[in-house]
């Protein structure tokens, strides 16, 4: 149970890769904090060094008070479940669950009483005297975490720890690392390329693209206000539609226009772009595939159907709109009933945004215009 | 029917499949059993026999009559008491210095560990008998560099015959022995410790394992089957200790650096006693294998 504070931390490797620039964070007591990218972002990387297992470039590290950058991984008081689970294979599950205890001297009793709770918690008490081979996947990755939680660290780290298990597996242990975290109530740094584990999981998530924290926000503030067009493209499945649009301040209204079609600004989207006196200009407009909706208005942008796809309770429909690809989502209740298994390939449709619901980027920053 | 991971084969498949691995295998077979399998299999019949290897005078059976002799042979003994102790002084020493070294580079930049497994691996490669002699001249009794040198810092007194004095002559040939062992195992370990999975020392150094502990507890597990293998070769390497001894002492002074091996040879192949010879090696094969399975018992039990 403690605080973190990264301060501009720097990871350069021998060779001169920059893998983290400048990453700053403060993470409070009992937070769980999801770092989140495509691979290669350099998640690992920044949990690694929390861990002290590399060594931090530039910039400090505290946990708790205490600057750390100089501590070794033993005695920061951490525990790490691997990617690769890193399981010892010539120790039982017992002895890889109690080998933490034990080399910090806790007497026999409590290191059993310890164990034998952290296998009820995580439903492997069937498997304590078996061998890491003699497991299953799923059974494994509970081992793993096991050996993390019988040790009430400061910290409890975690690099993809799902990514190795199948798609149903990782709903399943999703669910049971919620559960988990109520169990054992300290700092969560968890990390992951998964959208859907870092929105479900994360009280606040990291995203960050190339060794740069791109935002910094609660699962709903990424959602809503993505800071720029990959936070708005990386979150979000099936992924934000961008369209090239055109924004023209006019007297004290802002007017905006997509492919020659005039779209609706909402009330607050007004008040905010005209606090931050946002000039006319060319924009990139984003809307999400849930929110786009079909319409039969007059001014509504065109699109024809290029594959239509029936997911059960709704359907993804992706069209081409004047050359580029969009996707929009239609729940089934809302479509007639000749169109509720879907649409034929090259049907005509007309869309519309809803006007609260988009999303103004700068072409040239990429960065969200309020 | 059974489902398999592996497609499975027809019949006819497999069966020519089976047919073309022992052709290919055929070459080598050949090769084993006509210098392997016959001259062992002709090693424990002719032990039976007091055996010139010479047409003009028969072999005469002499039933265990070889064994009994060698029983009694106060040389063979001295010889089989030498070969246990270079064994049981050699086989550790080896492992743990190789262990130690190949620690101490294994981390090391490519330059520098391709630069140290040459040192070490250079006695193995260079022929036995130019180490030799470089070797007899260092330990030579008036102008050798050991006394030379003992001398010089006053160490010593007067010369050290190394190798004409019974007290010090087996443990020259063990120092011998050592440098040429080393080369291998040092290699062998260097990889062995490249390979040990990373993330489990990470994990342990997470787990509060101090460097010694995550040695024990991590490395030393992983590299079990080849430390097994290095204290197999290294054993079967000493018990068959023979260049040295020839080049160098003769199994002298007063058979103080006597070996089986050599022994057999000078049996063999200098008395001409082929059938007496082969009845050491008969011996001689038996310890190997029974400490080599001794080795294999152990690391399992571990
Ligand atoms: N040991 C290393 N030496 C040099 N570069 C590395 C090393 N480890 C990782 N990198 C580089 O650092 C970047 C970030 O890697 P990593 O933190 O593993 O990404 P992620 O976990 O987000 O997939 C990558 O470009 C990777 O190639
Ligand atoms: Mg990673």
């Amino acid at each position: 149970m403690a605080t973190l504070q990264l301060k501009n931390i720097k990871k350069i490797y021998e060779g001169g890769v920059e893998a983290v620039h400048s990453f700053n964070l403060d993470i409070a007591d009992k937070e769980f904090i999801v770092l989140v990218g495509p691979s290669g972002c350099g998640k690992s990387t920044t949990l690694r060094m929390i861990a002290g297992l590399e060594e931090i470039s530039e910039g400090e590290l505290y946990i708790g008070d205490k600057l750390v950058n100089e501590v070794e991984p033993k005695d920061r008081d951490i525990a790490m479940v691997f990617q690769s689970y890193a399981l010892y294979p010539y120790m039982t599950v017992y002895e890889n669950m109690s080998f933490a205890l034990k080399l910090r001297h806790l007497p026999k009793d409590e290191i059993d009483q310890r164990v034998r709770w952290a296998a009820e918690v995580l439903d492997i008490t069937k498997y304590l005297d078996r061998k890491p081979k003699a497991l299953s996947g799923g059974q494994r990755q509970r081992v793993a975490i096991g050996r993390a939680i019988v040790r009430e660290p400061k910290v409890f780290l975690m690099d993809e720890p799902l990514s190795n298990l199948d798609a149903k597996l990782r709903n399943q242990m999703r669910a049971e690392i919620i559960k988990l975290r109520k169990k054992v109530n300290t700092t969560f740094i968890y990390v992951t390329h998964d959208q859907t584990e870092a929105m479900t999981l994360g009280d606040r998530i990291v995203i960050m693209k190339d060794g740069w924290i791109m935002q910094i926000g609660t699962p709903q503030e990424v959602f809503d206000h993505p800071a720029n067009i990959f936070v708005a493209g990386f979150i979000g499945m099936p992924q934000m539609n961008f369209f090239d649009g055109e924004l023209a301040k006019n007297g004290e209204k802002y007017q905006l226009t997509v492919n020659g079609c005039p779209v609706e600004i909402g009330e607050s989207l007004q008040q905010a772009l005209k606090e931050k006196d946002v000039p006319s200009k060319k924009v990139i407009v984003g809307c999400r595939p849930e929110h786009i909706e079909l319409s039969s208005a007059d001014n509504a942008l065109k699109a024809t159907v290029d594959v239509s796809e029936m997911m059960g309770s709704e359907i993804h429909l992706h069209l081409n709109c004047e050359g580029k690809d969009i996707v929009i989502r239609v729940p089934s209740t809302k479509l007639s009933a000749e169109h509720r298994g879907g649409f034929e390939f090259g049907t005509d449709l007309k869309f519309a945004f809803p006007a609260d619901l988009i999303h103004l980027f700068d072409p040239e920053t990429e960065n969200n215009l309020i | 029917m059974k489902q398999t991971n592996k497609p499975s084969m027809s019949r006819v498949l497999r069966r020519r499949e089976t047919f073309s691995a022992y052709l290919f295998l055929l070459p080598s077979l050949i090769f084993f059993i006509g210098f392997v399998i016959i001259p062992m299999v002709l090693c424990l019949y002719t032990s039976f026999f007091d055996s010139k290897l010479n047409a003009n005078t028969p072999d005469v059976f002499v039933g265990f009559a070889n064994y009994v002799e060698l029983w009694r042979d106060p040389v063979f003994k001295k010889a089989l008491v030498n070969t246990l102790v270079i064994v049981v002084v050699s086989v550790p020493t080896v492992a743990a210095f190789s262990l130690w070294v190949a620690s101490a580079i294994y981390k090391m930049k490519d330059w520098m560990l391709s630069a140290f497994r040459c040192i070490f691996y250079l006695p193995v490669v260079t022929g036995s008998v130019a180490v030799t002699v470089v070797w007899k001249w260092m330990y030579n009794n008036y102008y050798g560099i050991f006394n030379y040198v003992l001398k010089g810092v006053g160490a010593i007194d007067n010369n050290i015959n190394w190798l004409g004095n019974p007290s010090t002559a087996l443990w020259c040939i063990i120092i011998i022995l050592f440098t040429t062992s080393v080369g291998q195992p040092i290699v062998l370990y260097v990889s062995a410790l490249g390979n040990v999975d990373a993330s489990l020392v990470e994990a342990a150094n997470v787990d509060g394992a101090n460097n010694l502990q995550s040695f024990w507890k991590v490395k030393w597990p992983s590299i079990m089957p080849t430390t097994l293998y290095i204290i197999v070769i290294t054993t079967i390497n000493s018990f068959q200790c023979f260049a040295l001894i020839q080049l160098l002492t003769s199994g002298g002074p007063n058979n103080a650096t006597q070996t089986v091996m050599y022994y057999i040879y000078y049996t063999a192949f200098k008395l001409y006693r082929f059938g007496y010879g082969n009845a050491m090696g008969i011996i001689l094969a038996i310890f190997i294998a029974v400490l080599s399975a001794f080795q294999f018992w152990l690391a399992k039990e571990k």
